[in-house]
């Protein structure tokens, strides 16, 4: 992104600090460093920044949906995906929206921080069936504990396989004395 | 899986001076030229640059890879070398 070269030291470094990249002075030495580092996060995108409780959505192949607010929106309100934050930004978002863009719903990882006072206001459209790790009161809609089909493998198939392996430890015990009944298993 | 080399050892023992930049563990012959060539050529100007970052070993390792072609290895090794460093003497 050559946009990046522009930059003075002042907003790389806030650059850095927005996603939040430990760092020291931007200097010629460390510069490229930096806007080397930039590019990856903003790769990325700003799904790798926040908290590392996110959910795997069924509905999306690898999105993370938190279930952070996504109403606010400090910046301007025309991108309508995530724009939260700094007027700065909006480049950036815009960006990103196009790689996002089949996502209705907001994406509000970004900044995490910043709004930890509303952890729980969100519209998801009705077709959410999102399971969350974290707690959220009232307003889902969905049972948050259990969603139907979050296994891997199937519960159904659990018991069977179960009841496979104790059926072949019985088979197995049974034959160990002949024309015996088992013994030592209560 | 901290052992450390002869070199390590070395230049963690003592102040480094003057020492070339090969002095440092991890950085051989071909890095050294590689580092010289843009303006690195003392170990203390390469300390200089680990003192820019921070002190940070990921970021220092990932500079050093980027200007000498170090390997995760090698860079990791220049990286402990010069933290240890600088525990002992900064």
């Amino acid at each position: 992104m050559s946009s990046l070269r522009s930059k003075t030291a002042k907003e790389m470094s806030d650059l850095l600090d927005e996603y939040e990249i430990k760092h020291g002075p931007v200097v010629d030495s460390t510069r490229s460093l930096y806007e080397r580092k930039l590019k990856e996060a903003m790769a990325k995108g700003k799904k790798a920044k926040p908290s590392p409780d996110q959910t795997y959505y069924r509905e999306e192949e690898e999105v993370t949906y938190e279930y952070r607010t996504p109403d606010r929106s400090d910046g301007a309100g025309d991108s309508g995906s995530y724009m939260r934050s700094r007027p700065a930004w909006s480049e950036r978002e815009l960006e990103h929206e196009t790689s996002y863009s089949n996502y209705s719903r907001p994406k509000p990882e970004y900044g995490g921080k910043e709004f930890s006072d509303e952890p729980h206001m969100y519209d998801l459209p009705p077709t959410s069936k999102s399971p969350y790790l974290k707690s959220t009161p009232g307003p889902p809609k969905e049972a948050p504990k259990a969603p139907p089909s979050s296994r891997l493998v199937p519960l159904w198939v659990q018991f069977v396989f179960f009841v496979a392996v104790a059926v072949f430890l019985y088979l197995v015990f049974s034959s160990m004395e002949t024309n015996e009944p088992i013994k030592g298993i209560e | 899986m901290s052992t450390t080399s002869q070199k390590h050892r070395d230049f963690v023992g003592e102040p480094m001076g003057d020492k070339s930049v090969t002095s440092l563990s991890g950085i051989g012959e071909i890095l050294g030229k590689k580092l010289e060539q843009q303006g690195f050529d003392k170990a203390y100007v390469v300390l200089g640059q680990f003192l820019l970052l921070k002190k940070d070993s990921e970021m220092f390792s990932e500079w050093l890879k980027d200007a000498s072609g170090a390997n995760s290895r090698q860079a990791g090794s220049c990286s402990q070398c010069l933290t240890e460093w600088c525990d002992a003497f900064l």
